[in-house]
């Protein structure tokens, strides 16, 4: 079914479902014809299924991310739920409300102030060891295998272990920390219905409950720890403290942020490599470009499906098109690492592009909190695949490759197996 | 001179050092940074960043 542009009574050019559906299944497993008729024909359109605007484009993505009138705060949304009674909240609502979307800018600032200095380079650098150790011990877990499989043996756990390692939950909880990292982003995703979302809630209470009894008595010892969450209980901007709720929110955009996402980094970023061999090669030669390698491979694997949320704070006059106060913008991120107006041979997977203003991170004052940590242990990862590993290859070309085709955001991979040719180096040897 | 530190990402323009790959020499003051500078690694504007404590 083809469809061209409907202009609706408004003059806004429209499209639906046929022009592009983050859950058809072709479409997960290849995004990049929808993709490329987003961009060149579609830069900035109302789509009529989703009921959003989409910005697909490279150039007008970096302007929405960089202008705050698009704010990423939930309850701007014109079909959000409406305001409760103080009296009627939950932990998940007032840490939102203290948290890095809903605030002022003033606020934000202040925030991502205090909050810097856990998420920096050189703090980065000192977890660097604890994160190494997780990664030694997911790859030692497969002792001599022949085959394995990535997702099962490393991208389902690393991640969500680094980042329980990190704000100090114990190993036997770590399964109940991802439970509580699935509601807590399911809880404002305005692609699934309001029912769902309140579910999502009602699943976040006993996370946020374990957190506050964590903070709770952090506060009670001389000196809170050293941890991610010592740092944050101990964080002072001229005497000024988070509070508990603030600090919820930043934990929540830790666990977000890091947990969920960094999963799908581990798999593409080893199908990346292991589907061009020339490149997995030129890592192991120059061991020295693995940060831009990360960048790079987050960049070509492009496994979001769903646009990043914003919402328009005012009417917004945006190149011909006015966006209404309160209507979602879909920002389209994935698609716009692919614009060949910014990156002409989009479809390369080359570890030494120059990435200079790249979107990857996004964009402004929610660039992503945990660029650093992504670095590291994608990095430490990849480090120590490639050392095992030197002559791994996909299994029978395609890694047996399948996706969760219900996943609430991602193209989410959940198998591909490697034949790692261990024995056929033994054998050399 | 001073090292500044953008809040958001980290990142820090060293004024000793400016930016030559982008035509802003060693030595220029942040304060005379163009006004509508962003920072080169998360595009935040000026306002964002701080001077670094040594």
């Amino acid at each position: 079914m083809s469809h061209s542009p409907a202009a609706a009574a408004s003059g806004r050019p429209e499209i639906d479902g046929a022009v592009f559906n983050p859950y058809a299944k072709d479409f997960i497993r290849d995004p990049h014809p929808a993709w490329q008729r987003l961009i060149r024909d579609f830069p900035l359109v109302w789509h009529k299924d989703l009921q959003m605007w989409l910005v697909n484009s490279h150039a007008l993505c970096d302007e929405v991310l960089k202008d705050s009138r698009f704010t990423p705060n939930f309850r701007v949304w014109e079909l959000a739920p409406p305001p409760k009674a103080e009296a009627d909240k939950t932990d998940f609502d007032l840490a939102y409300e203290k948290g890095f979307f809903a605030v002022s800018t003033k606020d934000h600032l202040r925030l991502r102030r205090l909050t810097l200095p856990a998420f920096s380079r050189p703090v980065m650098a000192k977890i660097e060891a604890k994160i190494r150790d997780l990664v030694v011990e997911c790859f030692d877990a497969l002792g001599g295998a022949g085959r394995f499989d990535v997702y099962e043996a490393i991208a389902s756990k690393l991640p969500v272990r680094a980042i329980s390692r990190m704000v100090g939950v114990p190993t036997d909880r770590e399964e109940f920390f991802h439970e509580f990292a699935v509601n807590i982003i399911k809880a404002t995703r305005i692609n699934i219905s309001a029912r769902e979302r309140e579910a999502a809630v009602e699943l976040t209470k006993p996370g946020f409950a374990y957190f506050k009894e964590q903070i709770a008595q952090r506060r009670t010892l001389p000196h809170p720890g050293e941890d991610f969450l010592g740092s944050l209980v101990g964080a002072s901007d001229n005497g000024e403290r988070l509070d508990d709720y603030e600090i919820l929110s930043v934990v929540f955009a830790l666990i977000t942020a890091g947990s969920d996402t960094a999963t799908d980094l581990h798999t593409f970023a080893i199908h990346g490599l292991l589907s061009n061999l020339k490149q997995y090669e030129l890592l192991k030669r120059q061991p020295q470009l693995m940060e831009n390698a990360i960048i790079e491979l987050l960049r070509y694997g492009s496994f979001g499906k769903i646009p990043f949320f914003r919402f328009a704070s005012e009417d917004i006059d945006f190149h011909g098109q006015t966006i209404r106060r309160g209507q979602a913008v879909g920002v389209n991120i994935s698609c716009a690492w692919n614009d060949p107006a910014k990156y002409p041979d989009w479809n390369q997977l080359d570890l030494q592009r120059r990435l200079d203003g790249n979107l990857v991170f996004g964009a402004g004052a929610h660039f992503c909190i945990g660029t650093y940590l992504v670095r590291v242990q994608g990095g430490l990862m990849l480090s120590e695949f490639i050392r095992r590993y030197p002559e791994a290859e996909l299994l029978d070309g395609t890694g047996e490759l399948d996706y969760d085709y219900r996943h609430h955001n991602a193209r989410r991979i959940n198998r591909l197996v490697v034949r790692t040719n261990r024995v056929s180096l033994q054998q050399a040897a | 001179m001073k090292k500044w530190i953008c809040i958001i990402c980290g990142h820090v323009y060293d004024e000793a050092k400016g930016m030559p790959e982008s035509g802003i020499a060693p030595g220029t003051a942040f304060a005379d940074l163009p006004e509508d500078w962003v920072c080169p690694e998360c595009g935040s504007p000026k306002e964002s960043f701080e001077p670094q404590d040594e």
